[in-house]
């Protein structure tokens, strides 16, 4: 009964959260979030791919004078919806209703993917034992208000950088609905899913590239669990010290051990990179198709991602490499690049190593890297990293300096637009104040990385203590 | 005896051999021979202004007649035309802006001569297209170092750019380039003039006092140079160079206080008062020599009213009698000649007086005046439309350009007989560079007539667009608009966001803005070209000639200044440092917390180890380790530990001194 | 820039090496050596003027004016103006500003316009940075650069080169935004040294601290003058009201006020220009530097920079050391050439090798995918209508997508 209520109050939500961007839609001019560059870098601002389209239309290359950077399925896609209206309706009616469907999938998309983690969460706290203990203790208090999948859910679809991102006309709902695609079809082994959204995800913006680590994980070992290190001990606990007197629990157990899968299955790995090939061969053969009288893949590769990589436009935007390349000296400019997208690269590794047994929540840390680090960051990456990391409030439950972090949050996204306006529109201000600001949002997201990490690894050792706790008690 | 006459037969015999000899050379030189030929013109202006327009015009014969040498024929330039391979080349320097309402939009002078601020430089190659950009090069570098200015600057790819057809008719390997802010003075005009055979010393060019010159509202000093040495196909008439040099000068009043009478009345103006200087005869190189004085159709037509009130006589001889004195103004020197403008539309033709300079001297220097008599007021003929560029919007992030166009009255005169029937369209081309950091967004291009927007296909007969590169080209629009005739106002319009440079991209002053160049509005269906009556001898003068020739009316529009946002020029090692910090800070937390793992399970089992057995049994488990006489662990394995520890510090001191080894053997050797 | 440099080294190198190939065969060695070992042996061959203001915008008027009386006093001594490189970083002659257009004073009482009818200015406005000065001083150059922005000086030429601005300890401010650090000024100056670019060099530096620039100098042959010593600034000398600005630094003026009474064949040494400054007249004590250069001041006259005044030396057969050096040059170009020949024909040679080995290998193995591309090429050159084939393709893709989703469901 209670649950039932729960549902409806969540689709009541989502209803209400499509009918105010609906809404917003209506003033497009009014509020011009479109040409924000919170909200509009030059990968993801629809004028851009206004103006690529109209070149192509002019039978001019699409990436013709730096203008256009994303991929020409897109321009496929959303060309001639820049074009056609309806009358009576304002002209961006109709690409604005794509990005509120694809945000309204993000949403569907991410409360799947937690429905997933929560079935897989609960089952290895049942095979730890552990669930009488969890429900008493702290981190299950959130969850006793609404499921955490649907706190996800909520957090993304009213998120004002969500709604902001998607009313303000920037590609970006797409490029999260295919890494979301991607990881649910990973969570619930749908192989060619995940391989296709990862495609979509690494042609549509470079970044999602690293997700392959976590996208293998989870198809390999099956969503979150505790460390499978506690899983074993645990096991081998219950098989020796249970005398051989209640064989049903063996049953039980022998029923639930394929389902924790331990060990690493190679098949659907195998079926992933398969499909990844044949997805990408696909979509690159439209690409090379569309772009083949104007001087083909390379020239699309080259501006796209290249013009991602060797940060060619100067413009500002909430990241901090703008500034840094505006003013650094041209000799330096190679190495710095370099480095900073070995930074990205550097931290997989280690981070793949120590939450293996994570592959969701990896994936969330990986989007959130790469939404600070990347070349022309935008508020819609990190609002699909702020909705995913609902996923894990009960495990984050304890996480410092949360309060902190979402102050800092509202301040940086009030004080931002002021500094840009005050540089940019009223000329009192310089160019130190936004990017100071860029900053501190840069800071606020590595705290936010830094402690969620942490918070989990905390979380991870005290099931370890519960779990060697209620051993000890067996045994005594 | 007979030797005598005989030599005296043989002398004659000999020199009038030479005689022939010399007639029969110049003869042949008379043929073909480079040619010079110096003329000013002289017009008064509405607004109380004078135009002269200076035009030097000297020619040489293809090379195949004689060599490389030139008799008055500039070498440099002639060098220039074979190095580069040169068809055709227009290089102007100008400083001010010509007031197309006031001083005329539709006549060859303004269409011809008036130029955008700055340097404009065009030229035409005759090479493979794959070298035309590095020929272009080559030309801006010589012409910097030929007319002293910083020309070199359009040798890089993001200031010039390759028209296809909207900046003229056909032009195959055209390359065009302007400089709106390049400064124009003295230096510039130094060795345009030492391309004349007889510098600024004879001639006409001895008005050139420079302080005068540059004291003009505007002047426009140009050098056009078209050379057929390698097309073969049509008469092969070698180099001709035009160099014009066009001023509106102040008649700067020696009478300053003027009375209620006198301010009605135009200025009375001389060489003298123009330019504080006479011209004491021709320069005796020059072909033809002559100094015009030109009166536009309006003009003529409100004198021809006086007359008429007047009942001097009919306006069909005014010519004879403007030659002795006019009932308007008075000539202080005769002229030799009047030509009237043969019939064209408009029934005042406009008139033009030729006095030639070479009869004078330095004894008597010719100092043409006038006088005006009673007060005259007329205006320019206008071209068909007056064109304006504007800038539209606010800050620094984003902007419009806007092109607006008003019908003069002329063109409701031109075409009120087309207005009857509707298809009349009124074509114009328009020719825009930008630069790249105005990231111009062309779908956003919107056309209103009458304040009412129009669908872009109705009215765009044809558009191309090369769109801007970022630090690589500018983005270049060449379109074709068909007006409706009846119209009476236009505009086009379109969006660019500003760009963000490097900060070693922005001048010294880059506060002051960057420049627009100017666009280039042209009237193809209108030929601003004045017939004169026909005469034997027009074809010797060129200024005629270039009157006479049909070329469509041409009007720049105003340069624009964009203010872009500037980053803080002195932040470059504060944001380095910064930027850096941040990612350290990143790098490091993120390793810590992910290596915390061993030194906090070690603290925590200690700690559980502590609390599970207290102070007391800890005592008592050492004593009785003591009396078993075995050694406790603990200070066992500490020691073992820090020996281990020590072994680990030594292991990591040794790995830096290797590492500082051979460092300093690679680096240092 | 950094490139460009080690291309410069390389050929530097490259040069050196002629030399000790040159002087290896004997006929030469003397020819050699006496090249190598040229700042005492050459005679004064010929004069140059480089001529630096470098301060831009219109407040800056008495800089332009400095530069300028200094450049008229050097044409007025006989330097032709081919060999003045003058830099102005700013147009006041034709300035909105300017009251008197195309003419700059440097004098209340206007009687000399420095502005005359004939100023060849070499390089202005954004044109004058420290990369072009130390290019013009190093003569490093595009190739496309023409002659008359070049300094073509040879190991004969005294050169004077004369720079006003704002400056402050050890450096030279360039247009209000870059700077010439004293450091690169002495590199600048040891490279011009080292490539025999000049015999004597006069530095005349008019701007505050103007002493800290040359400090780092230590090329033989060098003079150099500065209006004020390390702490002291350098005062403007007089307002003109007419033109709103003052229109003329002390230093010039006095230095002028010294070379106004002297025509081309005075002969009045350095020493005497250099006494004539008076600290109390000039507000600053003008410091000068003689420790690297040979010759005693009072007998070196100043119509040595400032001029172009030839001692003519008498020599019974014309260009006695020209066929000498011209032959050295051939004979030393020989070998080079030879040896570069030889390096094309190898490379050649082995690169036909590779090309024949690699086509060989790749014949095989490429033939089969090179075909199969080439096959679907084709076909997608047949395709006319690009757009709809792209839409279908992308209309294909979720129906597959959920086909195969739901087998491997």
């Amino acid at each position: 009964m209670a649950k039932k209520k729960k549902e409806g109050s969540f689709w009541i939500w989502v209803t209400a959260s499509i009918i105010f961007r609906l809404i917003l839609i209506y003033f497009p001019s009014n509020l011009n979030l479109s040409s924000r560059p919170e909200v509009s870098t030059p990968l993801t601002s629809l004028r851009r791919l206004a103006e690529g389209y109209w070149l192509k239309q002019s039978s001019v290359s699409p990436y013709a004078g730096s203008m256009y950077h994303g991929s020409p399925l897109l321009l496929a896609v959303l060309g001639p919806l820049t074009i056609k209206s309806i009358e009576g309706q304002p002209n961006n009616l109709l690409y604005s209703l794509v990005f509120v469907i694809a945000d309204f999938i993000n949403a569907l998309l991410i409360r799947a993917i937690g429905q997933k983690l929560q079935i897989t969460y609960s089952r290895s706290l049942k095979s730890l034992d552990l669930d009488t203990v969890s429900k008493s203790s702290a981190f299950m208090l959130v969850a006793a208000a609404l499921p955490s999948r649907d706190i996800a859910a909520l957090i993304y679809l009213w998120n004002p950088f969500t709604i902001v991102a998607c009313v303000g006309l920037s590609t970006s709902p797409i490029e999260n609905l295919a890494i979301l695609l991607s990881i649910y079809g990973a969570c619930s082994r749908i192989v060619p899913l995940a391989a296709f959204g990862w495609v979509m995800a690494t042609h549509l913006s470079l970044y999602p590239v690293i997700l392959i680590v976590p996208v293998i994980l989870l198809l390999g070992y099956g969503t979150d669990t505790p460390p499978r290190k506690l899983l074993l001990q645990r096991r081998g606990g219950k098989l020796e010290d249970n005398p051989s007197n209640d064989s049903d629990f063996h049953q039980g157990q022998a029923m639930k051990e394929p389902e924790l899968a331990i060990v690493f299955s190679w098949r659907p790995v195998n079926l992933f990179l398969l499909w990844i090939i044949i997805w990408s061969l696909y979509v690159l053969v439209l690409c090379g198709i569309y772009v083949k009288q104007y001087g083909g893949l390379n020239e699309m590769f080259k501006s796209t991602y290249g013009f991602i990589l060797t940060m060619q436009d100067l413009s500002p935007n909430i990241g901090v490499l703008w500034y840094f390349f505006a003013e650094v000296f041209d000799f330096f400019r190679n190495f710095f690049l370099i480095v900073f997208h070995l930074n990205i690269i550097f931290m997989i590794f280690p981070l793949a190593i120590r939450l293996n047994h994570r592959p969701c929540f990896l994936a969330f840390v990986y989007i959130t890297i790469s939404s600070m680090l990347k070349s022309y960051p935008s508020v819609g990456d990190s609002a699909l990293s702020l909705g995913l990391l609902g996923l894990f409030v009960n495990e984050l439950a304890e996480m410092q300096f949360s309060f902190f972090i979402f102050c800092v949050y509202v301040g940086v996204s009030l004080l931002s637009p002021v500094m840009h306006n005050l540089w940019i529109w009223r000329g009192t201000g310089n160019a130190n104040f936004y990017y100071a600001t860029a900053m501190a949002y840069a800071c606020l997201q590595i705290i936010l990385v830094v402690e969620s990490v942490s918070a989990m690894l905390n979380h991870d050792r005290k099931l370890r203590k519960l779990s060697s706790a209620k051993l000890q008690n067996v045994k005594s | 005896m007979a030797v005598l006459p005989f030599r005296r037969v043989f002398v004659f015999f000999f020199i009038l051999c030479f005689s022939l000899f010399y007639a029969s050379v110049a003869l042949g030189s008379g043929i073909d021979d480079e040619e010079f030929s110096e003329e000013l013109l002289l017009r008064p202006l509405p607004d109380r202004k004078v135009l002269s327009h200076f035009q030097f015009r000297s020619r040489a014969p293809p090379n195949s007649s004689n060599g490389r040498h030139h008799h008055l024929f500039p070498k440099a330039i002639s060098q220039l035309v074979q190095k580069f391979r040169l068809k055709e080349m227009e290089l102007s320097f100008t400083q001010g802006r010509w007031n197309y309402d006031l001083w005329g939009g539709f006549d060859p002078i303004s269409s011809n001569n008036a130029k955008p601020p700055g340097v404009e430089l065009w030229a035409v190659f005759d090479v493979p297209q794959h070298h035309v950009d590095s020929s272009w090069k080559n030309l801006t570098h010589a012409l910097s170092g030929l007319f002293c200015a910083s020309i070199n600057f359009l040798e890089s790819s993001t200031t010039y750019s390759a028209p296809d057809w909207g900046f003229r008719p056909a032009s195959g390997r055209l390359r065009y380039g302007t400089l709106p802010r390049e400064a124009v003075c003295t230096e510039n005009l130094t060795p345009w003039l030492k391309l004349l055979p007889c510098r600024d010393k004879a001639g006409v060019a001895a008005l050139m006092d420079r302080p005068s010159i540059y004291k003009g509202f505007y002047h426009s000093q140009r050098l056009h140079l078209t050379s057929t040495e390698f097309d073969s196909d049509d008469v092969d008439s070698g180099i001709v160079l035009e160099q014009t040099l066009t001023v509106v000068l102040q008649t700067n009043g020696k009478k300053a206080v003027l009375t209620s009478q006198e301010t009605k009345l135009q200025p009375s103006w001389s060489l003298t008062t123009m330019f504080g200087r006479k011209i004491n005869g021709r320069c005796v190189l020059a072909k033809s020599s002559n100094v015009y004085l030109q009166l536009d159709r309006g003009l003529v037509a409100v004198l021809n009213n006086l007359q008429k009130e007047n009942e001097i006589s009919a306006p069909g001889n005014l010519a004879y009698e403007a030659s002795r004195s006019n009932h308007g103004f008075e000539l202080s020197v005769k002229p030799d000649r009047v030509l009237e403008e043969a019939e064209s539309q408009g029934k005042n033709p406009s008139v033009l007086y030729e006095f030639a300079v070479g009869k004078y001297s330095n004894s008597e220097s010719f100092d043409l005046g006038l006088t005006w008599k009673l007060p005259v007021v007329w205006s320019c003929q206008q071209a068909p439309l007056s064109a304006s560029r504007f800038l539209m919007g606010s800050g620094n992030e984003r902007g419009a350009i806007a092109i607006s166009w008003k019908s003069s009255q002329l063109s409701q005169q031109l075409l009120h007989p087309d207005v009857i029937e509707e298809n009349c369209k009124l074509q114009v081309n328009v020719f825009q560079v930008v630069p790249w950091y105005i990231k111009v967004y062309y779908h956003t291009l919107q056309v209103f007539v009458d304040e009412r927007l129009e669908a872009v296909s109705d009215i765009v007969e044809k558009i191309r667009v090369s769109p801007s590169e970022d630090k690589v080209s500018p983005g270049v629009m060449e379109m074709i608009l068909k007006f409706p005739c009846g119209m009476k106002s236009a505009a086009i319009t379109l969006e660019f966001d500003k760009g963000f440079l490097h900060i070693d991209e922005y001048p010294p002053d880059a506060n002051q803005g960057f420049d627009i160049p100017s666009a280039l509005i042209s009237y193809p269906n209108f030929h601003a070209s004045i017939q004169f009556v026909e005469d034997k001898s027009l074809d010797k003068s060129p200024i005629l000639a270039k009157f006479q020739e049909k070329s469509s009316v041409r009007s720049y529009t105003e340069v624009l200044l964009v203010p872009l946002t500037t980053p803080d020029f002195s932040m470059p090692y504060n944001v380095i440092t910064i930027t850096c910090t941040v990612f350290a800070l990143y790098f490091g937390s993120l390793l810590n917390v992910l290596r915390r793992r061993v030194g906090e399970e070690e603290r925590l089992l200690k700690s559980k180890a502590a609390k599970k057995t207290g102070q007391l049994p800890q005592l008592l488990l050492k004593l009785s380790a003591k009396l078993r006489g075995r050694s406790l662990e603990t200070p066992q394995s500490s020691s073992t530990s820090s020996s281990f520890v020590s072994s680990k510090l030594i292991l990591k001191v040794i790995l830096v001194a290797g590492l500082a080894v051979a460092w300093q053997f690679y680096f240092a050797s | 820039m950094h490139c460009k440099m080690c291309t410069l080294f390389d050929s530097m190198a490259v040069l050196m090496l002629f030399l000790v190939l040159g002087s290896s065969n004997f006929g030469n060695c003397m020819a050699s050596s006496s090249l190598l070992s040229s700042s005492e042996s050459t005679m004064h061959t010929n004069n140059w003027a480089v001529l630096v203001c470098t301060s831009r915008f219109w407040f800056n008027y008495r800089h332009m004016a400095n530069t300028l009386s200094l450049y008229r006093t050097v044409k007025r001594l006989g330097i032709p103006d081919e060999r003045i490189i003058l830099m102005l970083a700013d147009d006041m002659a034709c300035n909105a500003r300017n009251k008197y257009p195309a003419q700059v004073f440097n004098n209340e009482n206007h009687k000399l316009n420095l502005y005359g009818d004939n100023v060849e200015v070499d390089y202005r406005g954004y044109e004058v940075t420290v990369e072009n000065f130390l290019r013009v001083l190093t003569g490093r150059h595009e190739t496309a650069v023409p002659r008359s922005k070049r300094l073509l000086s040879d190991e004969g030429s005294h050169i004077l080169l004369y720079m006003t601005g704002h400056g402050g300890d050890e450096f030279l401010k360039f247009q209000d935004s870059e700077e010439l650090q004293s450091h690169d000024l002495a590199d600048a100056v040891k490279q011009m040294k080292e490539k025999h670019r000049f015999k004597e060099l006069l530095i005349m530096v008019d701007t505050c601290q103007a002493s800290t620039l040359f400090s780092q100098l230590q090329s033989p042959g060098v003079l150099a003058i500065g209006s004020s010593m390390k702490g002291e600034n350098s005062y403007s000398h007089h307002l003109d009201s007419d033109v709103g600005v003052s229109v003329v630094d002390r230093f010039t003026f006095y230095t002028l006020a010294f070379f106004e009474r002297l025509n081309m064949y005075d002969n009045a040494s350095l020493s005497s220009l250099f006494n004539s400054y008076d600290p109390s007249m000039l507000m600053s004590t003008a410091h000068y530097r003689t420790d690297l250069y040979q010759r005693r001041l009072d007998e070196v006259p100043v119509t040595n920079f400032f001029g172009s005044v030839m001692e003519t030396i008498h020599t019974d057969s014309a260009y006695r050391a020209l066929p000498r050096r011209s032959s050295a040059g051939v004979e030393v170009k020989m070998p080079s050439e030879q040896s570069a020949h030889n390096n094309e024909r190898e490379m050649l040679i082995d690169s036909n090798i590779a090309n024949q080995s690699s086509g060989f290998k790749t014949e095989d193995q490429k033939g089969v995918l090179t075909r199969l591309w080439d096959t679907f090429g084709d076909r997608i050159e047949k395709i006319e209508d690009v757009d709809s084939f792209v839409s279908y393709g992308l209309f294909m893709m979720p129906p597959i997508l959920l086909l195969f989703s739901w087998l491997s469901w």
